[in-house]
Parts: C-alpha cells; structure tokens; sequence
C-alpha cells in the first residue's frame, strides 16, 4: 500500500512561519510521500518560498511540488523552484519523478497546468495573438504533461497539478470564472497517457472528488477544501494486488 | 457622480488583490448601501485582520463587514483508500 500525502494552496509568507508545523508533526508516520499542488507562495517572492522551505527541509520523506499562479506573480518562478529543490523538493514543470516506496515503484508527472476552460465552454486559440497564447499555453503544458506520464513505466502512476483539470471538483465556484480555473486538456492528457489518480488545487471553493471522463479519480487538495494540513490517499500498486489476485 | 456599487466593487477586489497585505484573489465582495461585506478563506487570523485594515483604508467612510473564515490547517482524521 502506498500512502500519498497532498495538499496545496499554503499561500506561504513571511508572516506564517510554522503555519504547518503542527499539522505536519505526525505525517511521517502517516504517508510515504509529501505532494504540494501549487500556490505554494502568496505572491512568488523568494522570501516566502524560504519560509515554507524551512518548514519541511527536514521532513523525512520525499517532497514532491508543482508550482502555481500565484508563486509566478513576482516573475521569480526559477528563484522559488531553486529555493524549494535545495530544501529537497522536486519541483517538476512537464517532468516526472520515480520513487521506490516499500519495493513498488510510484510515478509522478507534474506540471502547473493551465485554463481555457471546459468541454462545450472553452477558449480557442483563435484571433488575436493574446488568445492564441492563452489558449496555446494550456496546450503546450498539457502536451508536456501526457509525454511525462507516457514515459513512466510504474506500478502507480500519479498526476500532479495546480490547475483543475475537470469540472467536477469545481462545483461551489461560480460558473463564470471556470475557464480560469482549469481546462478539460488536462484531464485529456491523463485520460490519453494513462494514471491512477490525479491532483490539482487552485479552486478553493470547490470540492474536492471528481473523475476524468476516462474514469480516472481526481482529488482537489486546496487547503481551503481538504481543510487540513494535508489529506491522505492509498492505493495498492498493480503489481501487488496482481499477485494477490494470482495467489488466490 | 458616485462610483456605481458594481464598478466599486471590482476596484476594491483588484486592489485587494494588489495589496501586499492581502494578495488574495478568492475573496468574493459585496458592497450595498455603503457596507462592504468580503467572504472567502485566509490562511491566518492576522491576515483576516489586515484584509479589514486595507478595506477601511480603500473605502474610508463605508461599513466593513469581515465574514472570511481562517482555514484549519490540523492533521487529517482520517485517510481515502481508493483501491
């Protein structure tokens, strides 16, 4: 059984040294592996991503992140990502990573994501060049992030997240701002490549199950949702609940 | 001429989201008969705090009615097993 940690949006700053110190005192014992879905800093400065990188420098399992909106504000995205990888966390954008947990292996594509929006009520990358940016950004990291999980060959496979890439887990935002919350070409690329859960953050009045339409269960862990310090997840990987299933 | 309620409120939030004491953008704002109500989550009580100092100073003269919640930030009381 693998164990994952998750959560996202800690909008950390200067002012909230050992917000989750307590919340994380026990996690160890708890799950295998810490993932952080983006927004990890109010507004992208340095001096914040220092904060939270003090706070889970020494905890003693992998720390696994993506970066979000917000931690791009102060145009010091390379800073942060520096920050938080020298305290030990992978910061993945389009990347993967394989961890060896309990003699199965994990997999981990990540990337921040984008918006656009949903099937029926998205943005095009049509007209004018600002819309062709917006639109081609989603599609240039959802492109990214299907080729991380093709080249994962793992006995689990997890996507991680900071836009939502499904509209259920939306449900408690207001309909209107959905294309800036997420966008169905995420949830394409995991559908198309293939994983076993995904992750995302980024809508704080949302909720937090959903599915791809391929069927593929997300979870929305923005702290103002899960409401936690973290929450967690377990799955059995494949390769032991096939031997299981051989065994009996 | 008065500012309408409705572009009022769009100002405040963007400068709310601008502020360097808030940088919040899930706040949800509401202002009718010069009472400013503001919703939403924040991670700590002294940011709750500084969102009201900054709508005072933004909109001197109004009703500030602070009803964002702070989000708890314990160890879970439980895990989901999903297969």
């Amino acid at each position: 059984m693998i164990r994952i940690a998750a959560v996202g949006d800690l909008h950390y700053g200067v002012d909230t040294r050992n917000l989750l110190r307590p919340g994380f005192e026990h996690l160890a014992e708890r799950a295998d592996v810490l993932l952080l879905a983006g927004d990890l800093t109010r507004c992208g400065d340095p001096a914040e991503a220092q904060v939270l990188a003090e706070e889970i420098r020494d905890l003693p399992i992998p720390r696994v992140a993506v970066l979000g909106n917000h931690d791009y504000h102060a145009d010091q995205e390379d800073r942060v990502r520096g920050i938080l990888e020298e305290a030990g966390v992978r910061v993945l954008e389009g990347e993967s990573i394989v961890l060896e947990i309990d003699h199965a292996r994990l997999g981990i594509a990540g990337s921040k994501g984008f918006g656009g929006g949903f099937t029926g009520a998205c943005g095009s990358d049509f007209g004018e060049p600002e819309m062709k940016a917006f639109v081609g950004h989603t599609k240039k990291v959802a492109d990214r992030l299907e080729n991380a999980l093709r080249r994962l060959d793992t006995d689990l496979k997890v996507a991680l997240l900071h836009y939502a890439p499904v509209e259920q887990t939306l449900v408690g935002e207001r309909l209107e701002i959905y294309p800036f919350l997420g966008s169905y070409l995420l949830a394409e690329a995991v559908d198309r490549a293939g994983a076993d859960l995904v992750f995302h953050g980024h809508a704080h009045h949302g909720i937090e199950r959903g599915m791809t339409p391929g069927g593929i269960p997300v979870r929305n862990v923005a702290q103002p949702v899960i409401r936690h310090a973290y929450n967690v997840y377990s799955l059995e990987p494949k390769l032991e609940r096939d031997r299981v299933l051989a065994a009996s | 001429m008065e500012t309408p309620d409705d572009y009022l409120t769009e100002d405040l939030r963007d400068r709310l989201i601008h502020d360097p004491r808030v940088y919040e953008q899930d706040l949800t704002i509401r202002i009718d008969q010069r009472k400013l109500t503001v919703g939403g989550n924040v991670t700590t009580a002294e940011r709750q705090q500084a969102i009201t100092d900054a709508a005072r100073e933004l909109l001197p003269g109004y009703e500030i009615a602070n009803e964002t919640t702070v989000v708890p930030s314990s160890e879970p009381d439980s895990e989901e097993r999903l297969r």
